[in-house]
């Protein structure tokens, strides 16, 4: 009698509970500048509406906040929910047995149907879905300085070739042809879009997504690093650890042409007043047509026993995949929805030419390095590629083949 | 009974010790010889991690800066705080400020001594960007932005800042050093830097010593240093052991890696220092 008693007050209690007070979560992210907070605040604000009580964690720094959530889930007190970029990564999280699935609300908010097949791929595990992707971000984006561009009557270049003879041009006539920071990570934003645009999407694809090594030790990824050694010589004194936002600033003064990253960059045209396509360009990097190289974040649910908190995550994670929004969320974030399904009509000029390719079809839709490969394999191209981007000596032949070693070696 | 009070008051110190310092270099050397990569993995895998970091030319490049960085951080801090130390000791009017002046970069974090240098030694806006402002359009000094050169500039900024300490340290010590043999020196006629270099150095030793391990502590932790001036860069000609190991151990989720790494490092600072420590105190046994 009085164990049922006990349970019946117990159950009474939870209800009690869930109905009366909100439904706290909190969720450890790193986007704290202005554009970025602003955007998830957009989160916060419709996931309180709701009921819920978004408790805010916000770490500077990507690795900071990573590892702060790495430390909790280790120490037995995980965060409700905690950003990531998609990749490889979050699924080794999973492989640990550490996250919460949402098959059920998946499969009612017809996520699968609605997300790009290779999204589905990297937020699935063992066939359950374990992350909400709430954003597009492109990668391969070549954002220009307007004013130099018309000056000295030119295009933004269709393929690198065209690109390297207008740097040429654009040198002599003062300006810095390449603007970028001489950060790894920088450098490897470069070098996707070159590798792109050398090797063709096709194949781009295999040596990425597919891991294929004799592509990779094929003409395409020669000729890549070719063009990233030519590339070396039209960029300014100035670079070493500059960081990337003081190199667009570069682009915003018009004493540097170009710059190529993805389009978290409209974000500090938008802090300095300018508009897309009016007073700064964006284009596709050359030879990058019809690719959108996808740069994705995620948020994960680490597993919790507690009733409350399971139940947040769950409104969270629906709050999260709303096509509604995800459309808000983006307006200040700069990328695309997540949803193919969104409305984006009121999102920006550079945003409409990304919708456009990524509507092309599974085709089009490109990996980034953290989509196809480990951190640590990440790591081991990011040190190939700085370290051939800043030698005079080391070879296109050598870089080729240490390249090809890297992709044979990761695991499938 | 005194014993046992000191003993009870002693424990946790050596509790603390014993657990997170030797207990934690053991756990890592251990987790160094698993395949761990996200999390910790306890299977034994033998020396593999080992056999990939020695074949990381990354890892070959920030070993030998390791130990291109320690040595000449060292000697220049030294020779730097020595010059100084004995320049003030000569009763040079305006020591305080002087002493002041050459104390202020040890105020600094090394980030920001970082940055400062960065900013300094950029092409773009330092020193080349000035002399060449001057009119002398050819003055070229890039070595930031040059492969082969750039782990001297982290030498520079390191010597900067740490030179000031060991100037304290040393003018303390040439306070402390009894006037009676500067009076009888004198008597006999003896050239004042024949006293310095024979006599005065000499009775300092205990002082080097103390300025040589305060150094290494500063060459082992450099890494805010380096991020905050070169990144490691240009490539990762600037790399040291210690970024080395932050970045493999949380961006690149290779614990096994950065412990291995974190070993190596441990392992040749003792076999650097261990010498030098043991001729110490021979020296001082006899």
């Amino acid at each position: 009698m009085s164990r049922t008693r006990t349970a019946l007050l117990a159950l009474a209690l939870t209800a009690a509970s869930g109905v009366a007070s909100a439904q706290p979560a909190d969720v450890i992210h790193w986007w704290t500048s202005g554009g970025e907070s602003k955007a998830v605040n957009v989160f916060a604000t419709e996931f309180d509406a709701r009921g819920g009580k978004w408790v805010d964690n916000a770490v500077v720094g990507g690795p900071a906040a990573r590892a702060a959530a790495l430390n909790r889930i280790a120490g037995g007190n995980p965060p409700a929910a905690t950003m990531w970029n998609v990749g490889v990564a979050v699924r080794q999280l999973a492989e640990q047995g550490m996250l919460t699935e949402l098959d059920d609300i998946a499969k009612a908010g017809k996520w699968v149907e609605n997300l790009p097949p290779l999204i589905v791929k990297n937020i699935s595990y063992n066939g359950h879905i374990i992350a909400v992707p709430v954003d597009l971000h492109g990668g391969n984006w070549m954002f220009y300085s307007k004013k130099i561009y018309d000056e000295l009557k030119i295009q933004p270049a269709k393929n690198w070739d065209e690109f390297l003879i207008q740097a040429e041009k654009i040198k002599a006539a003062g300006y810095i042809p390449l603007s970028i920071g001489g950060q790894p990570f920088q450098e490897v934003w470069l070098w996707l879009p070159v590798l792109l645009g050398s090797a063709g999407k096709e194949d781009f694809k295999k040596i990425y997504a597919d891991h294929d090594a004799k592509l990779a030790a094929g003409p395409g990824v020669k000729k890549a690093f070719e063009v990233m050694r030519k590339l070396a010589a039209y960029t300014d004194a100035g670079r070493p650890n500059r960081k990337w936002n003081d190199s667009l600033l570069l682009v915003q003064n018009n004493k540097a042409a170009s710059q190529f990253l993805g389009d978290w960059g409209k974000g500090e045209f938008a802090a300095a007043g300018l508009k897309p396509q009016i007073d700064y360009g964006c284009a596709m990097a050359p030879g990058n047509d019809g690719a959108y190289m996808m740069n994705v974040d995620v948020f994960a649910f680490p597993k919790s026993k507690n009733p409350t908190t399971i139940a947040a995550q769950r409104k969270l994670a629906e709050v999260m995949m709303d096509p509604a929004v995800q459309v808000k969320f983006n307006a200040f974030k700069g990328a695309l929805p997540a949803r193919l399904d969104a409305d984006t009509g009121a999102l920006d000029a550079c945003a409409q030419i990304g919708k456009a390719i990524i509507d092309g079809g599974p085709a089009n839709q490109m990996p980034n390095t953290a989509l196809a490969f480990s951190p640590d394999v990440d790591g081991q191209i990011t040190d190939l590629i700085t370290q051939y981007f800043n030698s005079t000596t080391m070879t296109a032949e050598a870089a080729t083949a240490a390249f090809a070693k890297i992709i044979a070696n990761a695991d499938k | 009974m005194r014993s046992l009070a000191a003993r009870l008051v002693l424990s946790p110190t050596a509790l603390i010790t014993l657990v997170c310092f030797y207990g934690c270099a053991v756990w890592t050397a251990y987790i160094s010889l698993t395949r761990s990569s996200f999390f910790p993995n306890y299977e034994f895998s033998g020396i593999a991690q080992y056999t990939r970091l020695f074949s990381t030319e990354r890892w070959n490049v920030a070993y030998a800066n390791m130990f291109i960085f320690g040595v000449l951080l060292v000697a220049g801090a030294l020779a730097l705080g020595i010059i100084l130390a004995l320049m003030i000791d000569r009763n040079v009017r305006g020591e305080g400020f002087f002493r002041t002046i050459m104390l202020y970069p040890l105020a600094m974090s090394f980030i920001v001594t970082g940055l400062a240098w960065q900013w300094v030694l950029s092409p773009s806006i330092g020193v080349q960007h000035f002399v060449r402002d001057l009119g002398f359009p050819d003055f070229t000094f890039d070595w930031v932005a040059r492969q082969d050169r750039a782990i001297y500039t982290l030498v520079f900024a390191g010597v900067w800042h740490q030179a000031g300490l060991i100037m304290a340290i040393m003018l303390a010590g040439l306070r402390g050093v009894d006037r009676d043999i500067w009076k009888a020196t004198r008597i006999e006629g003896i050239p004042v830097w024949r006293v310095y270099l024979g006599i005065v150095l000499p009775m300092l030793r205990p002082l080097v010593v103390t300025c040589v391990v305060l150094l290494s502590v500063a060459v082992v932790k450099s890494y805010d240093l380096v991020v905050a001036m070169t990144g490691g860069g240009p490539g990762f000609a600037s790399d040291l052991p210690g970024k080395f190991v932050v970045e493999f151990s949380f961006e690149r989720a290779n614990i096994g890696q950065a412990s291995a790494a974190a070993v190596v490092m441990l392992g040749s600072i003792f076999a650097a220092l261990a010498p030098y420590f043991y001729i110490e105190m021979r020296r001082k046994a006899t």
